[in-house]
């Protein structure tokens, strides 16, 4: 017996279909559940309502991790726009050893964003890092600076080991808007005797507006639940200086031993980050 | 001339970007440089200030410690077996299923795409608590199947993304003669399709592994010994309460970006075909 074309489609994607129920719906309904139940070490199972949500809005230091995330997403999406920006201008502008270039820029994505930290924690180092010697030679401080002592300089730190691992993606991205807008839109600007300035303000810009907000609306939304560099650079310190929201998820599980209020947790996650996750997907199907 | 005209002027010239790329990627490779570096010095010059940015002792000492008086060889050979098994499976599972999805629209595919750039959305630090109930449920934690189970969850759906839309620009009618030519479906699927996308699809293989490879979050809950731990956790053998050894742990630093590293340089251009492919149509 031969299977119609759907029906054999069907059999083919069966794998996905396992993949979508086993580890996409029933986890998520999971979290949705387990967000309304007492569910600790110590008491038994029982529903609760919403008395999790309760607990984590009037806790001071959930408001304090959502705002260190804010800062870090926020510092991490600019700073890896403008160095993405930046490397894909020059690449694209250039012809000889282009392939070269390209690769050389894409190294860091390579790296895992742990090893990042690990890296760029020597970096900073006060003690052996080179960071700020090479400030000391240049002559732009007289001391060290103690980053990983300040929170606020520690934070920075973290957002510069991200950002450094993002920009090649960021790159990548911008790149492929820039290779899609024809010559000729170029020769014609230089006739009109467009400079640097208005033909990236006017002609560039708006033309690979697409691409970018979907590389922004990436970063940000994968910066917004990551704590990898952090956990290897100051693990939220100093003083929960970095301390972020997923170091929150993370603490609701394993040092209060709270099923429910860490998922409740994850779904406040899931739902500010569906936010972002809103305007990317209606751009693709705008686009489509 | 107005300074705006003249740095446009400067801009406009080839060599002021090769200058300016020059030092972008100074910046850009500099930590990768500065890790080796570290890597090869010996412990006591680690610690000097001012640091050294060449060794002035070259060894291997780090390195050796790394491989023979560490147990980082087992963490990397429990990434290698966690990388390597979600890959198998992501790939054997994602190219039917985006087949399926390209050639042979049925009803509900288009919820299944739906789904699969959903995922996207969802944090993976989010689903910490189901998944942690269900891999304590089914007796899995600390197991590589946990692991590769987990890392699946967090490959799959965008591997089916990226292969189906290599498949989308596939000729239909180089199918339709195979099976004319008395080629069954699954034949010519396996004998056409993947052979020529062969490129594509080994670009997605090498995404995944990557991405399984320098995952953390997962690893860090999911694996409390160091027979199961991933190098991407076990990297932290070396940061001590006081002290961190700093030879070590750019040795270490080292290893664990060895495949991101290898991977990129030989097989840069069919990575960033992917990624753009995986982002831009989802």
């Amino acid at each position: 017996m031969r299977l119609s074309d759907s029906k054999y489609g069907v059999l083919l994607s069966t794998p996905g279909l396992v993949i979508i129920i086993a580890l996409i719906i029933f986890p998520v309904v999971t979290l949705f559940v387990t967000s309304f139940l007492r569910y600790t070490s110590f008491h038994p199972l029982s529903f609760t309502g919403l008395k999790n949500y309760i607990y984590i809005f009037n806790d001071r230091i959930f408001w304090m991790a959502l705002r260190k995330t804010v800062v870090y997403t926020v510092g991490v999406t600019i700073l890896t726009f403008a160095g993405g920006m930046a490397l894909a201008l020059a690449l694209s502008k250039i012809k000889r050893g282009a392939a070269v270039f390209r690769s050389l820029a894409m190294f860091s994505w390579a790296v895992p964003l742990v090893i990042s930290g690990f890296i760029w924690k020597w970096i900073f180092n006060p003690n052996v890092g080179v960071f700020s010697d090479l400030l000391m030679k240049i002559g732009l401080i007289s001391a060290p600076i103690p980053i990983f002592s300040d929170s606020n300089l520690a934070m920075l730190g973290c957002i510069v080991a991200d950002t450094w691992v993002r920009i090649p993606f960021m790159c990548i991205f911008i790149l492929a808007g820039i290779e899609s807008i024809s010559e000729e839109v170029y020769d014609a600007a230089k006739i009109d005797g467009a400079d640097a300035f208005s033909t990236f303000s006017h002609i560039t810009l708006p033309l690979i507006r697409g691409m970018a907000l979907t590389g922004l609306l990436i970063t940000s939304m994968f910066t917004f639940r990551t704590i990898d560099v952090i956990f290897s650079m100051t693990e939220g310190g100093p003083a929960r200086g970095t301390y972020v929201l997923g170091f929150y998820i993370v603490d609701q599980l394993w040092r209060r031993v709270n099923y429910g209020t860490a998922a409740a947790a994850g779904v406040i996650m899931f739902l500010l980050i569906a936010v972002f996750a809103g305007i990317y997907v209606y751009n693709i199907f705008k686009e489509e | 001339m107005t300074p705006r005209k003249a740095i446009s002027k400067i801009l406009s010239k080839p060599s002021t970007n090769y200058i300016l790329l020059v030092l972008m990627l100074t910046i850009m490779l500099s930590p990768i440089i500065f890790t080796a570096m570290t890597s090869f010095k010996p412990r006591e010059e680690t610690f000097r200030w001012p640091p050294t940015y060449f060794p002035e002792t070259f060894t291997l000492e780090a390195y050796r410690e790394v491989i023979f008086d560490s147990p980082m060889p087992r963490h990397l050979l429990n990434s290698l077996i966690v990388s390597g098994g979600t890959t198998i499976i992501v790939m054997v599972g994602s190219i039917f299923t985006a087949w399926g999805i390209s050639r042979y629209r049925f009803k509900g595919s288009a919820i299944f795409l739906f789904i699969f750039i959903a995922t996207r959305i969802m944090p993976p630090i989010a689903l910490l608590v189901p998944f942690y109930i269900i891999m304590s449920y089914l007796g899995l934690i600390n197991t590589y199947a946990s692991l590769i189970i987990l890392n699946t969850f967090l490959c799959y759906p965008l591997a089916v993304w990226m292969i189906k839309s290599f498949f989308d620009s596939f000729p239909g009618e180089l199918v339709d003669s195979a099976i004319v030519d008395g080629c069954t479906r699954t034949g010519a699927f396996l004998r056409v399709v993947v052979p020529v996308s062969a490129v594509g699809i080994s670009a997605v293989a090498i995404i995944t592994f990557l991405w399984t490879w320098n995952e953390f979050l997962f690893a860090m809950i999911f694996s409390n010994t160091r027979a199961v731990q991933p190098a991407t956790v076990g990297a932290h053998y070396f940061v001590g309460d006081e002290l961190v050894q700093w030879d070590s742990i750019t040795a270490t630093a080292m290893f664990t970006a060895l495949p991101g590293l290898i991977f990129f340089s030989i097989a840069q251009k069919a990575i960033v075909k992917g990624l753009t492919a995986g982002a831009v149509k989802g």
